[in-house]
């Protein structure tokens, strides 16, 4: 979620409505304007609302950067304080709008409850605000209807991680159908579940939906599903086209990395390359476990094992 | 129904005997006949029989050791009731190569995964079904009637055997579809189901998140098992799984409820949820309705009760169970949840 370029629009927007009709060269003024000192432009309750996010989740992300660095009692003491942060200005920006989806969101978000708990409170949320029509077309074009549409992602993601494969298909088919470009990815957790059900059908649609822009999550769903029908040569060929076309991707099925909750959407990554790979692994995790022999088979391929052993050394990641 | 390694035993050894019979004097049959009980268990070798029967009957043997003796072992008589039951079987199938269920049960420990037995199985399915089939041909050839069916039965039931463990394995290792796959070609088979194979396919339908499929297989319970409805707790333990799935709280709830009255002693299996090794001669023979069969459903059911990421490692489904069942009887979940004895869970022979 990018909450400055979401802020600067709302602020924009508030104004032209204020001031009246303005032709397209007059609100790229505006915007830029707006842009270029967004807080001054801050008036609503709303807008301070997502203001006091944005600057959180600078911080957050801040935070996040000299991990590296510690053991894991000082990494976990860091994590679970910079999460407390989190939530406690989520909690603020609440206060401030209690109307703001993203600050609920990201309050639940930030809870770290269990799959169910948490399931539970976005189901509960999205009943809460319910009342917001969806506007017509794209519905990614309207910044104000976003939360709602990151909402309905997590919905997915979390059915996902709570097993519960169907829910996750249709919660992530109703964001694809409510942005045909998908820019949060919906389509990720689509086909995982895909991949699960064991249904290809769905999966193949919903490659031919993208025009097969391939990804991590594509080509690792593609291998996981075709393992679990039993067809080990095209499994074979599909971890094949894991390894070769995500970077990194043989390391990250391997060595798998903790990957932090997503506050509150799926962090950006280029398509396929190693970031990409690290979130697919994770995201899959539950659906691996479910699979007990898949990860020995994938240990058990000489050129994946020496491709992730590569990757490391490349990059002097621990092998 | 369920197999029964010892009837059968008696069933394979009496078919013979009475078609030896048949072919002298009547009178000397029946009074022949009335000696065979007292035969079969005291003095066997007396009784017509060829290698592959004395090969059953030591698959026999060592399904009671391994099936029924090995899992109440101390840590002590383990390894020599191991050793006992694939010396027993590597006897058999020395006696006959065509010992299907021999080979099955020893591929458990020669395999060293469970992929690698699930491929084994896998591989040798067809091979086997043609082996049952040959042999069920040349058994009915010359027989009529009740005969003629048990003859039939008995020379399949070793392939019925290896596609029920197939199906199993198919579903330990993930292979949802594959599973359903093999429990229908099984039912084709034997529309009768003597393998019970209908409850791993409820597993695979609800771990495929199939309702309909579920629905169907309900139905045609009326033909597969006309004796006993769909109340078994594989049925019931999916549609809790199914209910839940869909966050359908206050139906699972039900469901589990219809559980936990059907069955004595539930709260308590449904806390555990402990798993046991799968029979190895096939599913372990328990009284319907007993606790011991929930607790084999309940053992089999971790493809679906320990499926999601909740940090507590129950997964999501068996936390919700454990949960709910210990709502619904808190004693009972307490002493569940108390210090076990090594021996307090287990299955007994009927």
């Amino acid at each position: 979620m990018n909450a400055w370029d979401e802020l600067v629009e709302r602020c924009a927007i508030r104004r032209r409505r204020k001031i009246g009709p303005l032709s397209d060269e007059a609100y790229q003024e505006l915007l830029l304007a707006v842009r270029a000192d967004p807080e001054s432009f801050v008036d609503t309750t709303m807008e301070r609302a997502v203001l006091l996010m944005a600057r959180a989740l600078d911080a957050y992300r801040a935070s996040c950067r000299d991990d590296d660095l510690l053991d894991d009692d000082a990494y976990e003491a860091e994590r679970t304080r910079r999460i407390s942060a989190l939530h406690a200005e989520c909690v603020r920006a609440r206060e401030i709008d209690e109307s703001s989806l993203d600050a609920n969101l990201m309050q639940l978000l930030t809870s770290e409850f269990d799959p169910d708990p948490l399931l539970e409170g976005l189901i509960g949320l999205e009943r809460d605000f319910a009342s917001d029509e969806p506007p017509e077309g794209d519905a990614w074009d309207d910044v104000f209807y976003r939360p709602h549409l990151r909402l309905r992602a997590a919905v997915a993601r979390t059915c996902l991680d709570g097993a519960r494969y169907r829910m996750a298909q249709s919660a992530a088919a109703s964001v694809m159908d409510a942005c045909p470009t998908d820019p949060l990815g919906a389509r990720h957790t689509y086909a995982l579940a895909c991949a699960r059900l064991e249904d290809e059908r769905e999966l193949n649609a919903v490659d031919a939906r993208f025009s097969r822009r391939e990804s991590a999550w594509s080509h690792l769903a593609r291998t996981l599903l075709l393992y679990k029908l039993d067809r080990m040569g095209a499994s074979t060929r599909a971890l094949r086209g894991f390894d070769r076309l995500c970077a990194g991707g043989a390391y990250a099925l391997l060595r798998p990395t903790f990957v932090e909750a997503y506050f509150p959407d799926r962090p950006d990554a280029p398509a396929c390359s190693f970031e990409e790979s690290v979130l697919a692994v994770r995201e899959a995790e539950p659906i691996i476990a479910d699979v007990p022999d898949f990860i020995p088979w994938c240990q058990g391929q000489e050129w994946l094992v020496e491709s992730a052993r590569r990757f490391a050394e490349s990059r002097d990641l621990g092998w | 129904m369920a197999h029964n390694p010892q009837r059968e035993d008696y069933q394979r050894l009496s078919l013979r005997f009475a078609r030896e019979l048949d072919q002298g004097d009547p009178v000397a049959a029946t009074r022949a006949f009335a000696s065979f009980g007292r035969r079969f268990a005291q003095d066997r070798d007396s009784l017509p029989q060829t290698d592959a029967d004395r090969a059953f009957h030591l698959v026999v043997l060592a399904a009671d050791v391994v099936d029924y003796r090995l899992p109440f072992a101390t840590d002590e008589q383990a390894p020599g009731l191991i050793q006992r039951g694939k010396d027993l079987l590597d006897e058999a199938i020395s006696l006959d190569p065509a010992c299907h269920d021999a080979i099955r049960m020893r591929s458990s420990s020669k395999t060293p995964s469970i992929d690698a037995r699930y491929r084994f199985l896998a591989d040798r399915a067809e091979e086997v079904r043609a082996s049952c089939e040959q042999a069920r041909d040349e058994a009915v050839s010359e027989l009529e009637g009740e005969r003629r069916a048990l003859a039939a039965s008995i020379a399949m039931r070793p392939y019925w055997r290896w596609m029920a463990s197939l199906a199993e394995e198919a579903l330990i290792c993930g292979r949802n579809r594959v599973a359903a796959e093999a429990a229908e070609k099984l039912l084709a088979s034997d529309p009768r189901d003597c393998s019970d194979v209908r409850f791993t396919l409820a597993y695979a339908l609800a771990k495929l998140e199939d309702e309909e499929g579920l629905a169907d297989l309900e139905r045609r319970y009326a033909e597969i098992s006309p004796l006993r409805g769909a109340d078994d707790p594989w049925i019931l333990l999916s549609h809790v799984a199914l209910a839940h799935k869909r966050c359908d709280f206050a139906g699972a709830r039900a469901w589990l409820e219809r559980l936990v009255g059907l069955y004595p002693g539930a709260v308590g299996a449904l806390v555990r949820q402990t798993e046991l090794p799968d029979g190895e001669f096939a599913r372990l023979r328990v009284s319907p309705y007993s606790e011991d069969e929930l607790i084999l459903a309940v053992s089999e059911g971790i493809v679906l009760l320990q499926e999601g990421n909740d940090r507590a490692g129950r997964g999501v489904l068996g936390t919700w169970v454990a949960h709910e069942a210990a709502r619904m009887d808190p004693a009972a979940a307490r002493e569940a949840a108390g210090p076990s004895r090594p021996d307090s869970e287990g299955v007994q022979r009927p």
